[in-house]
């Protein structure tokens, strides 16, 4: 597993795609910045009525907004709670795993690995190092620019942040697991980014809950990974905000867990 | 009975294979000894690369055992024993051939540096190996596939297929590189159309047919079975043979496309092309030929009498 793991970071280390998706990242993060500075500073503001961008009643409803938001508020704003990010590394996992798949490079692990489980874990591993590595760099990314832009947001108390991060890495992974899931069914990389879009995007639960609470019971949305993702604590309140821990760990489990049922039944 | 397993790099019994209740492998009983360069011949569909796969660890037998070196299939000790390349070539085309090369080095937990470059240089890849794979050529990528299959320095080579999309000039140094490799101890189990080529390192061959391993033979047995013949071509195919069957008793015949006969045990010709001359049958051509491995493969695969042929003793 660990062998796994270390094939996969050296070509993670190698692959355009990583740092093609860090750029989106970084894209949005300052595009978001932008659009933060013509709402709330004056000389933005003028910008953006000038340019016919907002009138003032726009501009004051943005303003309160915003300023009630601290830098880790803004942080889950730009990319985390709409599901873009897990969107982005979902996409990372599909082309690591069904490229596999695609390209047959799976072939030579296989006849080197009997213990199918291996290769699960060494990906979804894998696939939590990167996550790990994304939330940093991107949560770096939006400080540097909240520097560069004269500290409009505050900086959150560091508890928060590494218990945000904690549950959040948790909840990414597990949709990465989910990913790797419908690449191992399907063994096909266009599958996975379509379960990306579709699961990280929030279409499915979305849907799904629009339809149960026709019948009054969409309460199973609390326990989703997309709704914690965009509902969950951004501070430690008590024992009750743990519990997002636990719903990460179980999608985790039940989606690795079925990963490897189905990769040991299939012949490669 | 175990110590008769343990001189086979690969033994196998009553090895089966179904695909939605269809036997694909069937009650196969694969027998390659340690040192032997195994031709795995059959046609397409007839179940090698199933079977390779199955001795690869990639895809699991509805029913039989595998035994590689005398352990199990499952033991992960005869994984590392074993280098595949089964279809084609997996490598990541956005990487170069020195990076799919390190990739499943990593894979495998190889530390030495020395193996990336010593599988680069022995399949004549160490110039290219900066080169994205996606740019490689057929040939090139089947090259790396053999790289990949070397890596670790396995004793049991496992290859559907290597040669396909050689060039002349890449096919003559796969095959160099093959005897060589043989030559330092590995046993090497290889599927081919290309039998022209496959009879030139074989030492023992297995024919499959529908699934079934038909026949084992060693290089030695092959070549007695593959008989010399003489064959003469002639306008009147039934009057000829009618003559030949009364003057030549005992000789085996065999007529193709009513204008060609065969005559097996034959030790000389001249007095055949005179007795037909003699008895106004035009003959257009006549002379020795020896069978080769196509020709006795397709006589294994077709029988005569598909081929038109029709035997007569």
């Amino acid at each position: 597993m660990f062998n796994i793991l270390r094939m996969e970071l050296y070509r993670m280390a190698r692959s355009k795609s990583v740092y093609i998706c860090l750029g989106i990242l970084a894209a949005v993060s300052i595009l978001a910045f932008w659009f933060t500075f013509l709402l709330i500073t004056p000389s933005g503001q003028e910008m953006a009525v000038k340019m016919g961008m907002l009138d003032f009643s726009e501009l004051e409803e943005g303003r309160e907004l915003l300023q009630s938001s601290d830098l880790l508020g803004m942080f889950r704003e730009i990319g985390m709670d709409g599901g873009f990010f897990c969107f982005l590394t979902g996409v990372l996992a599909a082309l690591f795993l069904g490229g596999d798949f695609q390209n047959g490079f799976i072939k030579n692990i296989m006849t080197h690995y009997r213990e199918r489980w291996k290769y699960i874990a060494g990906k979804v591993a894998a696939m939590g190092i990167l996550n790990g590595v994304f939330l940093a760099v991107e949560f770096l990314f939006v400080a540097v620019l909240n520097a560069l832009s004269g500290n409009m947001f505050a900086f959150s108390a560091w508890s928060s942040i590494l218990f945000y991060m904690a549950w959040a890495w948790l909840i990414v992974t597990a949709f990465s697991s989910l990913t790797i899931l419908v690449c191992v069914l399907t063994r096909s990389v266009a599958a996975g980014v379509l379960a990306s879009v579709l699961f990280g995007g929030g279409i499915v639960v979305s849907l799904l809950a629009s339809f149960t609470s026709l019948f009054h019971a969409a309460g199973w949305i609390s326990y989703t990974l997309y709704f914690n993702l965009g509902n969950g604590p951004s501070v430690y309140l008590g024992p009750g905000d743990l519990k997002i821990f636990g719903i990460g760990l179980a999608f985790l489990a039940v989606y690795s867990g079925t990963a490897v049922y189905w990769l040991r039944r299939q012949d490669i | 009975m175990h110590k008769e397993k343990g001189q086979y790099a690969v033994w196998t019994n009553a090895l089966t294979k179904t695909y939605a209740g269809r036997a694909v492998v069937s009650n196969l009983d694969m027998r390659v000894k340690e040192g032997a360069i195994y031709g795995f011949i059959g046609r397409n569909g007839a179940g090698k690369s199933t079977t390779l796969k199955m001795l690869c660890g990639l895809a699991k037998p509805a029913g039989g055992e595998i035994r590689l070196f005398g352990k199990p299939v499952s033991d992960p000790m005869t994984a590392r024993r074993t280098g595949c390349l089964i279809e084609s070539a997996g490598v990541c085309p956005g990487m170069t051939a020195r990076q799919n090369v390190t990739m499943k080095a990593k894979c495998m937990g190889l530390t030495e540096k020395d193996c990336v470059e010593h599988v680069l240089k022995a399949t004549g890849l160490s110039e290219a190996g900066t080169k994205k794979v996606k740019n490689f050529s057929m040939g090139m990528k089947q090259r790396l596939g053999i790289a990949l299959a070397l890596l670790g320095n396995p004793d049991l080579l496992i290859l559907d297929e290597p040669i396909n999309g050689l060039d002349p000039e890449g096919i003559r140094e796969v095959r160099r590189l093959l005897l060589e490799l043989n030559e330092e101890g590995k046993t090497l189990v290889i599927s081919s159309h290309i039998l022209g080529e496959l009879s030139k390192i074989a030492t023992h061959y297995g024919i499959i047919k529908e699934g079934n391993l038909i026949e084992q033979p060693s290089r030695e047995e092959l070549e007695k079975k593959c008989t010399d013949y003489f064959q003469v071509e002639v306008e009147d195919a039934k009057r000829a043979l009618a003559l030949i069957m009364e003057q030549a008793r005992g000789v085996q015949t065999e007529v193709f496309d009513s204008r060609v006969i065969r005559l097996y045990g034959l030790k000389e010709g001249a007095w055949l092309n005179q007795l037909l001359g003699e008895n106004q049958i035009p003959v257009y051509a006549s002379g020795f030929h020896h069978m080769d491995l196509e020709e006795y493969f397709l006589n294994r695969m077709d029988g005569e009498k598909e081929r038109g042929g029709e035997r007569h003793v």
